[in-house]
């Protein structure tokens, strides 16, 4: 933006403070601190005027603080002419500054109108908008100019106009906007010290002052502070150029700042009288501290609003037992606090969005970025000028604003606007603002409005919104801390369970298996010893005992050996499915010698990346199933295929047993889950859910499908090496 | 004459199966029976009531692992840090699968580690394979047929 503009340092080097010369309208006498005459203008036409004038007011020179700024002297009677005196101490110097008297207008002076009618209108203004309508209007009032703007400076100092009065023949600048450079920075601060400053007629022919002893420089005596200073040749050119013959402006300073100007314009030249310029600075106090006091209010507001957003967000993470990425499932507040189009939270490699925002690789690689600044909060609103591949987020995110939850992590929450096309009508082409000829600089010569569209913005990003969303960030952390303690309370209350868990086991391994070896031993010893006095029936007893004995033995087995499934820790290597298929077929031909069971392996089975000795539990279960299910056909048939997709690689094997139902299919790996009676096929129901764990733990996904008498198909992939996450930690190891 | 086997178990009706799975094998053997870990190792060191017993080692000690006063791991440790006693075959005779116990079992030297399976027939046999893979150095004499009892 800056690169529009010309070079300010050229206007800003201009010795404002010491011209050396006055404006015409009035003289001027300077005294050192003892009453010595040391200069005057040239318009006394001699000493003894000067001298003479001064001397009328020397009694209430005491009244002169240094640093103070000016203060009326009162009226004086020189030679038949009535001159209103005002002065001020500048150092080891008086400066005394005359002005013709203009009649005293008693209680209708200005200062009291503004006092009755401007007062009590401006604290019931709501909004900076309408105090500064209220000014301008107000000014217009009390001086008659034929333009009154009042502006405001924005971030880069440029003037932007709130508010306007004009009179008919005036241009109107509502709207507009006029650059940073039509005011120096020695200009501003002198603004700042001297809050009036009038140009009764921009044509006038500057008054040399004169020193009393002949080596005085005139450019020695700093006029930072006095109404009569002689101004600026370029701007003297500038409102020639603008038709301006006459100007006054008013600072407007909030906080000790430079907040705007309230600028009045003429196209004749126009005199105030000294009451009407001190109400009129009046009037610039009052508003400054009015405006000052509606920013406060809205700021309150504002953060208020801004407060019960961050509440409303952090409550909703802190209900239940969610985590930072649940922000974005209520993202109205979220939004609303960054007053932005989407917003995205990112946690490491994984991102969560709402609202429109880039896509979510474009996101990670911006959160790296971002990141890599080490900012808790960090934001733009012109993102692709700092961050090219930011522009090929086109209009959905032209600004970001970024908060780091934590020091450790990429754990980042992102806020996107949208890019705002700005028209910005600027009174007068900026770029053409200054020339410089024979020397020396030239303002612009129009002012007539000139539109510049501004692209590749969003709304710029307040310091409210900021500091809202450190607030937020802060609560974040909290949450975030709190919810690492609660995790570590619940891991080593996990820690405990699964001890207990562990001893329970081991109970159950040694406790409960003797009892039933015990009763089928014992059965066993009876049948044997007694079967030839037993009747047959009770024999048919006997082996209904020895049975179930035997079958909860093979519980209490398969229950260990599930349970073991989760806690043992997986030690993963590449595993040839082909050899571990060969061996677990061979296992079954000699297992099943009765039958004929055709199996089909559908080469090449893939590798896997998985701990040989749960795979191949896994496989036996699933194999088993297959040569189980299909103990019905007469041609039994199992094939067994490789399969693979995004996810992974893995087999499927298909049988044409007697299948299921698929609306089982959800109940077929939980534990104890049985489809068939017991009578008909064998097992405990704890093959498939053991699979399950096994793939699951690995990472990986199992499914089936099947149709009753037509065969069932069990499948299942594991993570490729590159993919595969480290899950493979049992919780009693974590 | 056959060393003995010395069966160290707690529990009333293991030891009578086991000494009816040991009968079934036919191993000539005479079978030693203690009831705890505390008089194995009298039996073993030759102290307390065993003090004045003859000298040898058994040919092989079936060991329960969970046994009252002293378990069956901290016996094998015991075994396996005596001189006298430490080139002795011990068998782990367990209801046990757990992990932790085959592998501090390994760790402590056992020389075979057998979970009881729950079915008769095969606690039989994996008694008789026990304790014909241990005595298979002694051929057992035709007719000796019975093992003896010396504590209930």
């Amino acid at each position: 933006m800056n690169a529009l503009l010309p070079d300010l340092a050229v206007c800003a080097q201009e010795p404002i403070r010491v011209p050396g010369a006055i404006q015409p309208h009035g003289w001027m006498t300077v005294l050192s601190a003892q009453g010595k005459l040391l200069a005057w203008s040239a318009n006394w036409r001699n000493a003894d005027r000067a001298g003479e004038a001064a001397a009328l007011v020397r009694d209430n020179l005491g009244a002169l603080q240094g640093g103070e700024g000016p203060a009326a002297l009162g009226r004086i009677e020189l030679h038949g002419t009535g001159l209103d005196v005002g002065g001020h101490r500048n150092g080891e110097l008086v400066l005394l500054e005359f002005e013709p008297a203009t009649p005293d207008s008693g209680t209708q002076a200005p200062i009291y109108s503004l006092a009755r009618h401007f007062l009590p209108q401006l604290q019931q203004a709501r909004s900076v908008q309408a105090l500064a309508e209220l000014a301008a209007a107000e000014i217009k009032r009390l001086t008659g100019f034929g333009r009154t703007l009042v502006y405001r400076f924005d971030e880069e100092g440029h003037g932007e106009v709130l508010a306007e009065q004009i009179e008919p023949g005036y241009d109107s600048y509502a709207g507009h906007r006029f650059p940073a450079s039509d005011l120096p920075a020695q200009a501003r601060e002198l603004y700042l010290l001297n809050h009036i400053r009038l140009i009764p007629n921009a044509d006038y022919e500057p008054v040399p002052l004169v020193g009393a002893d002949p080596g005085w420089d005139a450019r020695s005596l700093d006029l930072s502070w006095a109404g009569l200073r002689s101004v600026s040749p370029v701007h003297l050119e500038y409102m020639r150029n603008m038709g301006t013959l006459a100007s006054m402006s008013v600072s407007i300073v909030v906080r000790g700042r430079l907040w705007g100007l309230i600028s009045c314009h003429d196209h004749a030249p126009r005199r105030l009288p000294f009451q009407t310029r001190a109400a009129c600075e009046h009037l610039g106090r009052l508003l400054s501290l009015q405006i000052a006091s509606r920013e406060d209010t809205t700021e309150v507001a504002a953060r208020l609003e801004l407060r019960q957003l961050t509440l409303q967000i952090v409550s909703h993470l802190a209900d239940g037992d969610s985590t930072l990425q649940r922000m974005v499932a209520e993202p109205t507040p979220l939004l609303r606090l960054a007053q932005a189009s989407g917003a995205a939270v990112v946690l490491n490699e994984d991102c969560w969005t709402t609202g429109d925002t880039p896509d979510r690789a474009q996101i990670g690689a911006l959160a790296k970025w971002i990141a890599a600044k080490n900012q808790e909060v960090w934001s733009s609103d012109r993102l692709a000028e700092e961050y090219p591949p930011g522009e090929a987020f086109g209009a959905r995110a032209a600004g970001v604003l970024a908060v780091s939850i934590s020091q450790v992590h990429q754990h980042l929450v992102l806020w996107f606007r949208p890019e705002l096309v700005t028209t910005i009508r600027w009174a007068g082409d900026p770029r053409k603002e200054l020339t410089m000829t024979g020397g020396r600089i030239h303002p612009r010569k129009s002012f007539s409005s000139w539109q510049q569209q501004v692209r590749g913005r969003c709304a710029p990003w307040s310091a409210t919104q900021e500091s809202a969303v450190t607030e937020l960030r802060h609560a974040l952390i909290g949450i975030v801390l709190r919810r690492a303690e609660e995790m570590a309370e619940v891991a080593s209350e996990l820690g405990r369970v699964n001890k207990e868990l562990e001893a329970f086991s081991y109970t159950v391994s040694h406790d409960l298996r003797a009892p039933m070896r015990h009763i089928a031993g014992y059965v066993d010893l009876v049948q044997d010893m007694e079967g030839k006095h037993l009747s047959e029936r009770s024999m048919r007893y006997l082996s209904h005992v020895k049975e179930a004995a035997a079958y909860a033995g093979h519980l209490v087995d398969a229950l260990l050996d599930f349970s073991r499934m989760g806690r043992s820790a997986i030690k993963r290597g590449r595993v040839e499915t082909r050899l571990l298929v060969d061996e677990l077929i061979a296992e079954f031909n000699r297992q099943e010698q009765g039958r004929r069971i055709d199996w089909r392996i559908e080469d090449p089975l893939p590798s896997l990346w998985a701990d040989p000795f749960l795979l191949q539990v896994a496989l036996r279960n699933l194999l088993g199933n297959a040569v189980k299910y299909t103990r019905t056909r007469e041609k039994a048939q199992v094939r067994i295929v490789g399969v693979r997709d995004a996810a992974g690689e893995g087999l499927e094997i298909v049988d044409n047993g007697v299948g299921f139902q698929q609306k089982y299919v959800a109940k077929l790996f939980g534990v104890f889950q049985r489809l068939h009676q017991a009578e008909e096929f064998e097992g405990t129901g704890i093959g498939l859910a053991s699979v399950r764990r096994i793939v699951e733990r690995h990472g990986g996904t199992v499914w089936a499908r099947g149709e009753p008498d037509q065969g069932a198909t069990f499948g299942f992939t594991l993570p490729r090496k590159a993919d595969a996450r480290p899950r493979e930690e049992g919780p009693t190891r974590s | 004459m056959l060393k003995p086997i010395l069966l160290v178990e707690d529990d009333k009706r293991d030891l009578e199966l086991t000494l009816v799975a040991l009968e079934r094998s036919q191993l000539a053997n005479e079978v030693i029976v203690v009831r705890d870990g505390a008089q194995a190792l009298d039996y073993l060191l030759r102290e307390g009531d065993f003090r004045n017993r003859e000298e040898g080692n058994p040919a092989v000690v079936l060991l329960d692992l969970k046994l009252p006063k002293i378990n069956g791991l901290e016996v094998l440790q015991k075994v396996r840090a005596t001189p006298a006693l430490r080139s002795m075959p011990v068998v782990m005779l367990t209801s046990s699968q757990e992990e932790s116990d085959v592998l501090r079992s390994y760790e402590l030297g056992v020389n075979a580690y057998v979970v009881k399976p729950v079915e008769f027939k095969q606690f039989v046999a994996a008694i008789a394979d026990l304790g014909v893979f241990w005595a298979v150095l002694n051929e057992p004499p035709p007719g000796s047929m019975k093992a003896i009892r010396r504590h209930e």
